[in-house]
């Protein structure tokens, strides 16, 4: 897939429209304003990917993964460094944690934050692109990121990913978004988001 | 009721033992129609809501369970149910939505269980087959898995005090001084406040403990750190032992002329306990030696800057004569007499 710049500006204003939705539940959670943005969208081998996260000193990351099925199948992933991961969980439970590592319970909360982000961001795609998903439960994976990526030989291959910006009580703390397509489903995306601009106009 | 899709229990062609397996199953299942009324909930789910099956059977979830209404349980709930994706409710974030507790004769009966729910509404594919949008709610306790992380927790915390304590005098140690300064000066440089530190060294105290004893020397330190604690009270004030006779005081959002107030009411509130060392000179009894210094730190300063000036503003008190409190002064670069 190599997404024109009409194609990627159409899915930077579905994504923020899902993550604005997504905004609005985070808060209600959080009992104060948790604000998200998309700076853009942008089509990333998964080697460029490593390395932005790396470029955070990250060599571990937090990761929540739910996979979505239909005529598009995906495997989406939030991805955080792990101390990002567990900034964002304290802030959202407003609790300091003296160990190291999320406990079971923490990586719980952290897959529930993932999986309101990632629901809102799938249906915002579903209804505006019109295209139908089976959804799955989050499920949290922690390790390098070439692992969670299943880099293995394909790291030049590009993927669909985004930069999510959060902002709550005034910190902010960054991870990336990245969307697993097949080649099939990229065909049929790059088709129903040729629909959607042809819409527009 | 969809009849087709779910057929009465009695139905030849379910096999005999599924609802045995739904009233073994170790999690409480609810199933809601398209309109939200219970369809069906397990047993370990009644069990734990003290409720039978006639009670809730055909009931609107919102008016069998009020307590959800207008909640995050029931945003998620229609979310889910408009999106057709499944969502996750953890523990941390929703300990107890729904009213259930221990089966009735368990030692902790009365306290709501700790809920971890996972919300599946049907995908498009079977929502079409059965004709409407069924969702299942499962419900699994995990009370147990939340005492257990809170001894962690309370074990971790107590090991953080002990790695952080010095074990003689009961004020902080060395590397709880090291880790305290960096960290206030992060917080100094970031709010553009001053940050002040007090180095202090007990006078002759390799002479007070050959006269009197390493466990005499032991209580004289003892008693130097409860001065110290009793003076410095704020909240944020930080008081640790340095090393071997030489204590620290950390003092946020102070400016020089606070901290040597701070450091002449440490070595006065010392002189009246009176502690005898007739090898402390003319003295006769314990004293101190203070340096201080004082600082505004930008993001790229360490702490190593601070605590030079202020020893050796400790060193130039002992050179001039000990008993006696200097202060590292910046706009001269060196240390005078407070």
């Amino acid at each position: 897939m190599k997404l024109n710049a009409l194609e990627l500006d159409a899915l930077t204003e579905i994504f923020n429209h899902g993550v604005g939705q997504a905004a609005l539940a985070l808060s209600e959670l959080a009992g104060e304003e948790v604000l998200l943005s998309v700076p853009k969208v942008e089509e990333l081998s998964k080697r460029e990917i490593t390395d932005k996260l790396g470029a955070q000193g990250a060599n571990r990351i937090c990761a929540v993964r739910q996979g979505f099925s239909g005529p598009v199948n995906t495997e989406a992933l939030l991805m955080f460094p792990v101390d990002q991961s567990l900034r964002l969980v304290q802030l959202m439970v407003g609790d300091d944690f003296p160990l190291a590592q999320l406990s079971e319970m923490e990586q719980e909360s952290l897959a529930e934050i993932g999986n309101i982000l990632l629901n809102s961001v799938v249906s915002s795609v579903a209804d505006m692109l019109h295209i139908e998903f089976e959804g799955s439960l989050p499920q949290v994976e922690l390790g390098q990121v070439a692992d969670v990526l299943h880099a293995g030989s394909g790291l030049d291959d590009l993927i669909l990913s985004l930069q999510i910006n959060f902002e709550i009580a005034s910190r902010q703390i960054q991870g990336y978004l990245v969307f697993l397509l097949d080649v099939a489903s990229s065909d049929v995306l790059e088709k129903k988001l040729a629909a959607f601009i042809e819409s527009l106009s | 009721m969809n009849a087709g899709f779910f057929p009465a229990p009695t139905d030849s062609r379910l096999p005999v033992w599924l609802d045995w397996v739904l009233s073994n199953t170790q999690a409480g299942l609810l199933l809601l129609d398209a309109q939200m009324r219970i369809v069906f909930a397990n047993k370990w789910f009644l069990l734990r809501a003290r409720l039978t099956a006639d009670q809730v059977t055909d009931g609107v979830l919102m008016d069998v369970f009020p307590v959800l209404k207008g909640g995050h349980f029931e945003r998620a709930l229609v979310k889910a149910v408009r999106s057709g994706f499944p969502a996750l409710m953890s523990q941390t974030l929703h300990p107890s939505p729904f009213p259930l507790y221990a089966p009735a004769g368990s030692r902790a009966n009365d306290a709501l269980m700790r809920q971890s729910i996972h919300i599946v509404p049907m995908g498009p594919v079977d929502t079409a087959l059965a004709g409407q949008r069924f969702t299942l709610i499962q419900i699994a306790d995990v009370s147990p898995t939340v005492a257990r992380e809170r001894l962690l927790k309370a074990h971790a915390d107590r090991m953080s005090d002990l790695v952080h304590i010095d074990a003689l005098t009961g004020i902080g140690n060395r590397r709880f001084f090291d880790e305290s300064i960096a960290a206030e000066m992060r917080a100094a440089s970031r709010s553009g406040a001053s940050l002040a530190l007090v180095m202090l060294d007990i006078d002759r105290f390799k002479q007070f403990n050959d006269l009197y004893g390493h466990p005499a020397g032991d209580r004289c330190l003892q008693a130097v750190a409860d001065v110290l604690k009793r003076v410095c009270r704020r909240p944020r004030d930080l008081v640790a032992r340095y090393g071997g006779e030489e204590l620290a005081v950390i003092l946020p959002d102070t400016h020089a002329a606070g901290a040597v107030q701070v450091a002449k009411e440490i070595l006065q509130k010392l002189r009246e306990r009176q502690l005898v060392h007739a090898d402390n000179l003319d003295r006769m009894v314990v004293t101190l030696s203070a340096g201080v210094c004082a600082t505004q730190p930008v993001a790229s300063d360490g702490p190593e800057l601070l605590i030079q000036r202020a020893d050796q503003a400790l060193y130039a008190a002992k050179n001039d004569g000990r008993d006696r409190v200097f202060c590292f002064d910046t706009t001269r670069q060196m240390a005078m007499e407070a």
